[in-house]
């Protein structure tokens, strides 16, 4: 994936490049808000990711510049204010997602990969989803694998269809609570595993193969293989 | 608002006072001059009548009985001029001379002095004419009477008496309307002032108390205190801006550290030791970013509460939402957490917040109530008032240290073992100021009753 960090952050940066190259990913780096705009219209690149404040121009201009000449590349704000409503002004401003530092690499790495997978199945509408052998009925709220029905509770329900419709992809706990509870906090247990060890109960118990996987440090993936 | 119910009370006392000061004032004055008007009127009428008899009896005594009749006769043809009135009777009480014919019956007397009624023709009708006299005696049982028709005396006097009594009463309602203008001026502004307060309690310290340019004491007062307002908000602001520079000060360097960590963590051959003490510095590190969070959001409740996003939620769902959530993980540590609420309890409010402190809330029963004890958590809706409840049976908190928990990184003795930051219930309280709720921690018999209560949105 082409990736562009505006970060003047300079030792940070340094990390997330090198970690993010180390998951093969190119990266083009700038240190302020004025250039990181310019790289941004001249080149294309899957994601923007931009800290929101910066020298020269702060991330929320470099959005709405971006978002004026009609360039809809998904943007992520990294920021360190992390108050209440900082999250809601960010999305406002046309930003995709919005991290609050300090944060989990692996957190930043699975939000990167869903953001550059957006425009696919995840904003869809449709009416029936399908990964391996598991189903989805949207409209009967139904689940099937191997043509047997899966009983789950609505919450089950709404946590499988998020996944169905990132098939693949690093989902971490707190992606699951913003997408699935719409809560943006940082839960001091674990409340979200025993969530999934009931709907991986569910799904995974009795049947050939296991479809979610625990992904060690950063979240659950559903993946017809091990990961 | 109970201060401000007491003030309209002393406000509408001072009104009555003065009223009734006032009213005392103006009718001890008026009485006053009732009195000596109608003193006046008197000498003067009882000073003619003493004149006359002077020289009536000086007559008699230059003329004999004969001279005094001549001279009443003559005089009695002034009747109705001046209201002169004469009577020489003899001893039966039979005219001999005068303007009126019989001797009256009924007539009240001080010494000499006499008054009466005679009945006179007026205006087609008869009508009573009151009369003053002196009474003298002659000779042999004779009796000389002379007065004076005192009823436009009278008339006189009753005007004077109503005039008086409507400009008292006209005085006392005017004085009445104008305290009641006032008093309900002073209260006007007083609620003015109280409610700029509250607003600035909430937190918006921009408002200030306006000024009247009538250059009275509330204007004197109100710029005082706008002053004062401007030194706080200087000073909050200070705060401010220190703290938020604090917190981004050292988020910048535990991002950096955090990040440090995480990559040495990516090395394969990482000796064992290593790697678990550096998992455990990172979990420290996490523990420091939580507590920065918590008190982050505990000052923009606290302090910058107008800035934030309030919308209409309905609270019933949003709990309902987070118990479902808690419900798996509560069981498998042996709770029971139960949840009922009213259909629909609509709230004004921000939804981080709110939805933190319902976390607090859960998290705090999670962590002290012990396994087996059950935990109830109900949201209702009245009519002036959404009341949220979290009940349980556990250990509960000693009621000496009830208030005090409320208070940031204060902890119980016996949870020091247990990790926290001390921090949760005074978040809790935060998010409950700003909503301008107010929380109790109350008994539970046994155990832990949090009641939270919302003014209706």
């Amino acid at each position: 994936m082409r990736l562009l960090l505006i970060e003047d952050d300079l030792q940070a940066a340094e990390y997330l490049i090198k970690s993010l190259r180390e998951h093969h990913h190119e990266v083009t780096h700038s240190a302020d808000g004025v250039d990181g705009l310019e790289k941004a219209t001249s080149q294309r690149f899957d994601v923007i990711i931009a800290d929101r404040q910066l020298p020269r121009l702060d991330g929320l201009s470099i959005i709405a510049k971006l978002r004026e000449k009609g360039d809809r590349t998904p943007v992520l704000i990294l920021s360190a204010l992390g108050t209440v409503d900082d999250r809601v002004h960010g999305l406002k401003a046309g930003g995709d997602d919005y991290l609050t530092k300090p944060f989990a690499f692996a957190e930043l790495l699975a939000r990167i990969e869903a953001l550059s997978r957006r425009a696919s199945l995840a904003a869809q509408e449709v009416t029936r989803l399908k990964y391996s052998d598991l189903e989805l009925d949207l409209l009967a709220r139904r689940a099937t694998r191997e043509g047997r029905t899966i009983d789950l509770t609505a919450k089950e329900f709404q946590l499988l269809e998020y996944f169905m419709r990132r098939p693949e992809q690093v989902i971490t706990r707190t992606m699951l609570l913003e997408g699935v509870w719409n809560l943006h906090f940082d839960p001091q247990t674990n409340i979200i595993d025993v969530h999934m060890s009931r709907l991986r109960n569910c799904v995974d118990k009795g049947f050939s193969k296991p479809l979610i996987h625990t992904v060690r440090g950063a979240g659950y993936v559903l993946k017809d293989e091990q990961p | 608002m109970s201060s401000r119910k007491k003030f309209r009370l002393s406000a509408s006392r001072v009104t009555l006072l003065y009223v009734l000061i006032f009213a005392a004032g103006i009718s001890s004055i008026l009485v006053a001059s009732y009195y000596l008007t109608a003193r006046v009127l008197d000498r003067e009428v009882d000073a003619v009548i003493r004149g006359e008899v002077e020289s009536l009896v000086d007559d008699y005594r230059r003329g004999g009985m004969l001279q005094l009749i001549d001279t009443l006769n003559r005089r009695a043809d002034n009747w109705g001029r001046t209201g002169a009135v004469y009577l020489l009777a003899d001893a039966d009480g039979n005219r001999i001379a005068g303007n009126i014919g019989r001797w009256p019956n009924r007539l009240s007397s001080n010494g000499d002095w006499v008054e009466f009624e005679i009945d006179a023709s007026e205006h087609g009708g008869v009508v009573a004419h009151p009369v003053r006299a002196h009474l003298f005696h002659l000779q042999d049982g004779v009796r000389l009477l002379v007065g004076t028709d005192i009823l436009e005396r009278k008339r006189l006097a009753s005007r004077m008496r109503s005039a008086m009594l409507w400009g008292a009463g006209l005085c006392v309602g005017l004085a009445t309307l104008v305290s009641i203008g006032y008093s309900r001026g002073v209260r006007r502004r007083v609620s003015e002032i109280a409610a700029t307060c509250e607003n600035i309690m909430r937190g918006d310290l921009s408002h200030r108390l306006r000024i009247e340019k009538a250059s009275d004491e509330f204007d004197a007062l109100s710029m005082t205190v706008n002053h004062m307002l401007d030194r706080i908000q200087q000073q909050t602001e200070v705060l401010r801006t220190t703290f938020d520079s604090a917190a981004h000060d050292l988020r910048a360097p535990l991002y950096r550290a955090r990040v440090r960590i995480e990559e040495g963590l990516q090395h394969e051959d990482l000796p064992p030791a290593a790697r678990s003490t550096m998992e455990a510095t990172l979990s420290e590190l996490e523990r420091v970013q939580r507590t920065l969070g918590t008190l982050l959001q505990i000052a923009q409740a606290e302090g910058h509460g107008s800035e934030l996003a309030m919308e209409t939620l309905d609270f019933t769902s949003l709990a309902r939402e987070l118990v479902d959530l808690y419900q798996p993980e509560a069981s498998t540590r042996g709770l029971t957490i139960a949840f009922s609420g009213s259909d629909s309890a609509q709230l004004r409010g921000n939804q981080q917040l709110l939805a933190q402190a319902l976390v607090n809330l859960l998290e705090n029963a999670l962590k002290y109530v012990p396994s087996g004890c059950r935990v109830d958590v109900s949201v209702k809706s009245n009519k002036d008032s959404v009341v949220l409840e979290v009940a349980d049976n556990g250990p509960g908190i000693p009621p000496e240290d009830r208030q005090r928990v409320l208070q940031p990184f204060v902890r119980l003795e016996r949870d020091r073992p247990k990790s926290g930051s001390g921090l949760g219930l005074s978040l809790i309280a935060a998010v409950m100021r700003l909503h301008r709720a107010t929380i109790e921690l109350l008994d539970n018999n046994p155990g832990l009753r949090v009641r939270c209560t919302f003014p209706a949105n």
